[in-house]
C-alpha cells in the first residue's frame, strides 16, 4: 500500500531528482587510464565547477558505438558525449549520429591544430605512428617505412594484430601508394610476410616479444613507444621520411544526447590546456590545440617537432571505411595466414 | 503441470528466440560500409560463406578441434567418472569439489596461466632448457595442439559429471553379476557398464561437442592470431569488420553446423544403443 506521505514526499523530491538529472552529463569512454584522467583532470577541476555531474559509463569502443547505432531511431540516447578514435569517430558522423560542433558551441575548438580539425569530431589528444626500433639490434635506424623492407629486418619485425589497418596503410606509402588507395600495399605486405614479419594479437604481446628479443622493430603510435620506454623495452622512435599519421582520441555527441549543453561545456573542458599534462605524463598524448603546452623534456619524448607536424598526413576515413572489409580480408586471409 | 514451464519457457522466448529471430533478420540484409547495412532479404551472405575455402578452412578447423576435443574428453572421462560413481560418498564430495575446480577459474586467466606455462619463456621451455633437452625454445604456444589441451581442460569437467551421474544409476551388482558369470573387467565393462553408459555418452559428448564448437577465448589467447575458429571469426566481421549481415550469416552457419552434428551423431549412437 502506498502512504500518503510517502507518495506526498516523493512528489517533492521529484523536481530535485529531475535538477539532478538535468546536471548529470553521461560520458561513454574507455576505463583504465583514459577514464581516471577524465575523472581527475577534466571531471574534479573543470566540469564540476560548472555545476555539472559527469557519469562515465566505461565499456569497449565497439559497445558505444552498437549503442550509438542501436539508439539513432530513440529521442533520447544513453550518452551525451561519446569518446572513441578518429575513425571510429568518423564513421559515427557519416551515419548522420552525431552533432556538428562550431566555435559557438565549443569556443577551445577554435584552437585546434588545423591538420586535426574536422566538423563534427572534437580531437582531444593526439600521437602519431612511428617505427619504434631496438637500437642495440637495428642500427642504424630505418629512416622511411620503406627501408624496412630489407634484409635486415628478416625475422627482426613484428605487429600488433589491433593495428592491421594502420600497418595496410604504412605499406601503401611504402609501396608508392596513398591513404585512398592502399593497393599498392599489398605486394609489400607480401613481401614483409616473405621476411618472416610476425604478428601478435595484442600490443602487450607484442611488448613481450619486443622485451625478449624475439622482434627488434615495429610500426607503433610514439605515445606507445614512450609507455615502452618507461616500462624498461629499450625502443627507440623514427618519424618515417613519408611523413608522420596522426591517430586522435576524439569524441562526439549524439544528435539525441538528452543534455547537449553540458555535453558541449565537457568537451569545452577536454581542451582546456590545465587538463593536457597529466594526459601527456601519463599515457604519452600530446594536446591538440595550441593553448597547452607541455615542459620540454615532456615533449623532447612525446612530442612531435615542427618540421614533422608540418608535412602530417592525413587519413582518408571514407577510403578505410568502405574498404574496411577488404583491408581485413587481406590482413586475414593472405598476410597472417 | 504444463504451466510449470511458463516462467523458463518465456525467459527463453524472451532472451534468446527473440535476439536470435532479429540475428536472422539481419543475416539476410546488405553490407553496407557506410551505412551500416541495407535492409534486404537475399541469401548472398550464406551463399558467400559457403563459397568461400576461407571459411570452409575456418569451419574444418573449428569442427576438428571440437571432435578432438570430444573424443579425448571422453576417453579421459570416463575412467575418471566411473571412479567418482563408484566412490564412497565421504570422499565424493571433495572430488567432485576437485573436478569441478577448473571451472571457478575465468577462461581467460586460464589461459593465462596456459600462456606462462607454453610460451616461449614459459616454464616447460625453460625446464626443457635447463635440462639441456633443447637449446632452441620449442613453439608451444599458438598451436592448435595448445588450443586442444587448454579447451579440454576447460570442457572434461562437464563430460566427467555428466558420465558419472549415468554410472551411478548402474547397479554395481550387475557387474558383480557379470564377474560371476565369468566375465572379466574389461568384457565386463565392455559388455554391461559402457552400453548402459551410452545416455550418459550420449550426453556428455553432445554438451562438450557444443561447448567446443562456441569456444571464443581458449582459441584467441592460446591460438594466436594466426589460428582461427569459427567464433572469434564471427566477432571480427562484427566488430572488426563492422559487416554485421555476414557477422550475423556466420553465426547462423555455425549453429545450423553444430545442430545438425548434434543430432546426427546422438542418432547413430542411440541407434546402435538400442539394437543391442
Amino acid at each position: 500500500m502506498i502512504a500518503r506521505r510517502g507518495l506526498l514526499g516523493a512528489a517533492l523530491a521529484a523536481p530535485a531528482i529531475a535538477h539532478a538529472q538535468a546536471n548529470e552529463v553521461i560520458i561513454g569512454t574507455w576505463g583504465g587510464d583514459y577514464g581516471a584522467l577524465l575523472a581527475s583532470e577534466v571531471d574534479a577541476p573543470l566540469v564540476r565547477p560548472l555545476g555539472l555531474t559527469p557519469v562515465q559509463d566505461l565499456g569497449s569502443p565497439s559497445a558505444r558505438k552498437t549503442k550509438l547505432i542501436a539508439e539513432r531511431s530513440a529521442r533520447r540516447g544513453s550518452q551525451d558525449v561519446v569518446c572513441l578514435g578518429d575513425a571510429d569517430c568518423y564513421a559515427m558522423a557519416e551515419l548522420g549520429l552525431v552533432e556538428e560542433l562550431t566555435p559557438d558551441k565549443v569556443p577551445n575548438i577554435a584552437h585546434v591544430l588545423p591538420a586535426l580539425r574536422s566538423p563534427f569530431v572534437l580531437p582531444h589528444i593526439y600521437s602519431v605512428r612511428v617505427m619504434l626500433t631496438n637500437p642495440a639490434v637495428i642500427s642504424p635506424a630505418p629512416v622511411s617505412y620503406a627501408d624496412m623492407w630489407d634484409e635486415r629486418f628478416r625475422n627482426r619485425i613484428g605487429f600488433s594484430d589491433l593495428l592491421y589497418q594502420s600497418i595496410s596503410e604504412a605499406a601503401a606509402l611504402a609501396g608508392g601508394g596513398n591513404e585512398s588507395d592502399f593497393a599498392p600495399g599489398q605486394a609489400r605486405l607480401r613481401g614483409l610476410k616473405a621476411l618472416g614479419a610476425r604478428v601478435y594479437s595484442a600490443n602487450e604481446n607484442l611488448a613481450a616479444a619486443l622485451k625478449s628479443g624475439e622482434v627488434a622493430a615495429t610500426i607503433m603510435w610514439l605515445a606507445r613507444g614512450y609507455a615502452w620506454r618507461r616500462a624498461g623495452i629499450a625502443v627507440q622512435a623514427t618519424f618515417p621520411a613519408e611523413g608522420a599519421t596522426p591517430y586522435v582520441s576524439a569524441a562526439v555527441v549524439p544528435k539525441n544526447a538528452r543534455n547537449k549543453q553540458a555535453a558541449y561545456a565537457y568537451l569545452n573542458a577536454m581542451l582546456d590546456p590545465r587538463a593536457a599534462l597529466g594526459f601527456g605524463e601519463r599515457m604519452g598524448y600530446l594536446p591538440t590545440t595550441t593553448l597547452a603546452t607541455l615542459p620540454a623534456p615532456l615533449l623532447a619524448e612525446i612530442g612531435v617537432p615542427a618540421e614533422q607536424l608540418a608535412k602530417l598526413r592525413r587519413p582518408d576515413f571514407g577510403y578505410t571505411a568502405r574498404n574496411a572489409a577488404e583491408i581485413l580480408a587481406f590482413w586475414e586471409r593472405e598476410f597472417k595466414a | 503441470m504444463a504451466a510449470l514451464i511458463l516462467p523458463a519457457g518465456l525467459l527463453v522466448l524472451l532472451l534468446l528466440v527473440a535476439p536470435m529471430v532479429m540475428l536472422f533478420r539481419i543475416s539476410l540484409n546488405e553490407y553496407s560500409p557506410t551505412q551500416l547495412m541495407i535492409e534486404a532479404l537475399q541469401p548472398g551472405n550464406y551463399l558467400r560463406a559457403l563459397a568461400d575455402p576461407y571459411y570452409q578452412g575456418v569451419m574444418g578447423t573449428t569442427m576438428t578441434v571440437a571432435l578432438s576435443c570430444t573424443a579425448i574428453c571422453l576417453i579421459i572421462g570416463f575412467p575418471a567418472a566411473w571412479w567418482l560413481a563408484r566412490m564412497d560418498s565421504k570422499q565424493k564430495s571433495l572430488a567432485v569439489i576437485l573436478t569441478v575446480f577448473p571451472l571457478l577459474v575465468g577462461n581467460v586467466v586460464r589461459s593465462a596461466g596456459w600462456m606462462a606455462l607454453l610460451g616461449r619463456d614459459g616454464a616447460i621451455n625453460a625446464a626443457l632448457r635447463g635440462l639441456g633437452i633443447i637449446s632452441e625454445p620449442l613453439q608451444l604456444l599458438y598451436t592448435q595442439g595448445a588450443v586442444i589441451v587448454g579447451i579440454v581442460a576447460v570442457v572434461a569437467p562437464y563430460m566427467i559429471l555428466t558420465l558419472s551421474a549415468v554410472i551411478e544409476g548402474i547397479p554395481r551388482n550387475l557387474e558383480e553379476a557379470a564377474a560371476n558369470l565369468g566375465a572379466g573387467p574389461l568384457t565386463a565393462f565392455r559388455r554391461v557398464v559402457l552400453p548402459l553408459a551410452v545416455p550418459g555418452v550420449v550426453a556428455g559428448s553432445v554438451l562438450v561437442f557444443i561447448l567446443c564448437m562456441n569456444a571464443y577465448a581458449t582459441p584467441v589467447l592460446l591460438g594466436g592470431p594466426q589460428f582461427k575458429m569459427m567464433a572469434p571469426a564471427v566477432y571480427d566481421q562484427f566488430v572488426r569488420g563492422t559487416n554485421w549481415p555476414f557477422g550475423a550469416a556466420l553465426a547462423f552457419l555455425l549453429l545450423m553446423v553444430t545442430l545438425v552434428l548434434t543430432v546426427l551423431g546422438s542418432a547413430v549412437v542411440g541407434r546402435r544403443y538400442k539394437a543391442q
